[in-house]
């Protein structure tokens, strides 16, 4: 474990960032939001940029005759079946953020939106923005990233590690290994800040179901620090021992439990409300989905901007965050796929079930907004970590639910955190698809750390923030990445359509 | 914002993107050409 300068640089780096989290929260967060805002505010075109240029190179290469090309060798077929495949992805993409942010975004926008158009289409512009924030872009970043591992791991027999592409196209020239290593690096620190920061909202809604379930006020820190020692007492198990598919069990509950949530919502609330709803946000968001990638609201006025920096650019950031996290998972279920499928799947399926998610959970609270006297709004404002229940409570079944977004929260964070201590090892022993228990634990312990700071800092926001300062170099890296891949393609002849007859010779 | 810091900042991604613009057109290694595994 000591041999490894990576490992012991990627330790220090992120137990130092940990301990200086733990040791003075305030200035961690405010040093995060200085650098962020600096950083944002230089390179908010840059970003956006990216995030759009790595969408249309997607789709490019789904609709391009390279898309015929097979991760795998070209005999190999897929491992698993389509649904079973499809059901895999919505579990990476079912995190806890989706249960958290489902009414609690749209009706934040919401609040904005209305003081520039007070109009009904506000409620649409709110829920276009979240189902922006959550759509093709946020999938593609995903879905690139993973190409280029799939692609690398399964084609050309590289490691599953990000900066194994760059060794492989530029050769071992000392610059090319020395970008490799930094590559290496800012991807476990990137994944390991990013956890930490969905552990923390995780806690949080947590804490605010009990808190809802059991009618508690003013429980504070004490009772989310408790929270957090059973949550950290939770994977310390999965991570010692091999559970195998005991972990994909229980994420496939989570994500059950969150499924029969929104299909529960959608027919015990008002039904033709809420598909109404769901169908006005695929046409909206269709239209103007290629506009507002390119958008950086740069002659709008300071309040808009910094609802972009807070919502549009740290959302982007955090995808790019979670992207070499997802991009492994997503890899290693989907060899044998073609190009094709596996673009089209992994941005079009879950971006069709984020619209659908947003519609029911954001259309609820839309109806409450606009055709009762609930005070959600206010809700909004004063405690964003209790919308979901707010809203749960107005419905049948209230101890229930409850319970059940209690539930699927604790176990997405406690799979969450025991795939990504799986992944970070491997990252940082060169690729090693079974970590030891100790670089395992080792990892557990720096994410639980990290997940401690970001709660300790109290606010979501200094969450937001302290994952975007984790995630900026991620987007030089990304790009990179891209050009490994567009540069091994090159050498590829892709495979003649089936039925058709080799049009070179 | 410091206007100086502004421009560092944003001369460091133009350099960066002409830098991936130059990889990208830059000819292949030549242990590239075969891409079997």
């Amino acid at each position: 474990m000591f041999g490894n300068p990576l490992l012991l640089v990627a330790l220090a780096l992120t137990g130092t960032i940990a301990a200086w989290g733990v040791l003075d929260t305030a200035g961690l967060a405010a040093f995060a939001a200085r650098v962020v805002a600096l950083q944002f505010s230089s390179r908010a075109w840059f970003i956006m940029l990216t995030v759009s240029f790595m969408l249309i190179v997607s789709l490019g290469l789904a609709l391009s005759p390279y898309g015929r090309i097979r991760l795998g060798r070209d005999d190999e077929r897929p491992e698993f079946s389509t649904v079973s495949w499809l059901t895999m992805l919505f579990a990476a993409g079912m995190g806890v953020g989706l249960l958290y942010w489902g009414t609690a975004e749209p009706l934040t926008h919401y609040l904005l939106v209305r003081d520039y158009d007070d109009s009904r289409r506000t409620a649409d512009v709110a829920l276009f923005l979240t189902n922006f924030h959550w759509g093709l872009h946020a999938w593609a970043i995903y879905a690139l990233t993973g190409l280029v591992i799939a692609y690398f791991g399964f084609r050309r027999g590289c490691p599953s590690l990000v900066g194994a592409p760059i060794v492989k196209v530029f050769g071992s020239h000392p610059l090319a290994r020395g970008a490799a290593w930094f590559s290496d690096l800012m991807a476990i620190v990137a994944i390991a800040i990013g956890l930490g920061g969905s552990v923390a909202m995780g806690v949080f809604q947590v804490k605010e179901g009990i808190d809802a379930l059991f009618g508690l006020q003013g429980t504070g820190l004490g009772l989310t620090l408790g929270i957090f020692a059973v949550l950290c007492l939770s994977y310390i198990l999965p991570l010692t021992v091999d559970l195998g598919r005991g972990m994909a069990l229980l994420s496939n509950t989570a994500m059950a439990v969150a499924g029969g949530l929104m299909i529960f919502i959608l027919l015990a609330g008002p039904t033709h409300y809420l598909m109404g709803g769901v169908v006005q946000a695929v046409g909206e968001y269709f239209t103007s989905v290629w506009v507002q990638g390119f958008r950086t609201f740069t002659f709008m006025d300071q309040r808009i901007g910094g609802w972009f920096q807070s919502w549009t650019l740290t959302y982007m950031v955090w995808w790019l965050a979670w992207a070499p996290f997802v991009g492994v998972f997503i890899a290693r279920i989907s060899r044998g796929r073609t190009i094709r499928e596996f673009l089209c799947g992994v941005i079009l399926v879950p971006t069709a079930f984020s619209i659908l998610w947003f519609g029911v959970f954001g259309g609820v609270g839309f109806y409450g907004v606009l055709n009762s006297d609930l005070p959600i709004l206010e809700v909004v404002q004063t405690n964003v970590s209790g919308v979901t229940f707010y809203v749960l409570g107005q419905f049948p079944l209230r101890f229930l639910t409850v319970a059940a977004v209690v539930a699927a929260a604790f176990l997405f964070i406690v799979t969450s955190v025991v795939s990504a201590a799986f992944v970070l090892g491997m990252f940082s022993t060169g690729g090693d698809l079974n970590p030891s228990v100790r670089v395992k634990l080792t990892w557990g312990v720096i994410l639980g750390a990290l997940g401690l700071v970001m709660i300790l800092s109290g606010s979501i926001d200094a969450v937001k923030s302290i994952i975007a300062l984790g995630a900026l170099p991620f987007v030089f890296i990304v790009l990179l990445l891209v050009v490994c891949l567009l540069k091994a393609l090159k050498t590829e002849r892709p495979p003649a359509r089936p039925g058709r007859q080799e049009a070179r010779p | 914002m410091s206007d100086l810091y502004d421009t560092f900042s944003n001369i460091v991604v133009f350099a960066y993107i002409g830098l991936l613009l130059w990889l990208y057109f830059k000819p292949a290694r030549s242990d590239d050409e075969d891409p079997k595994p």
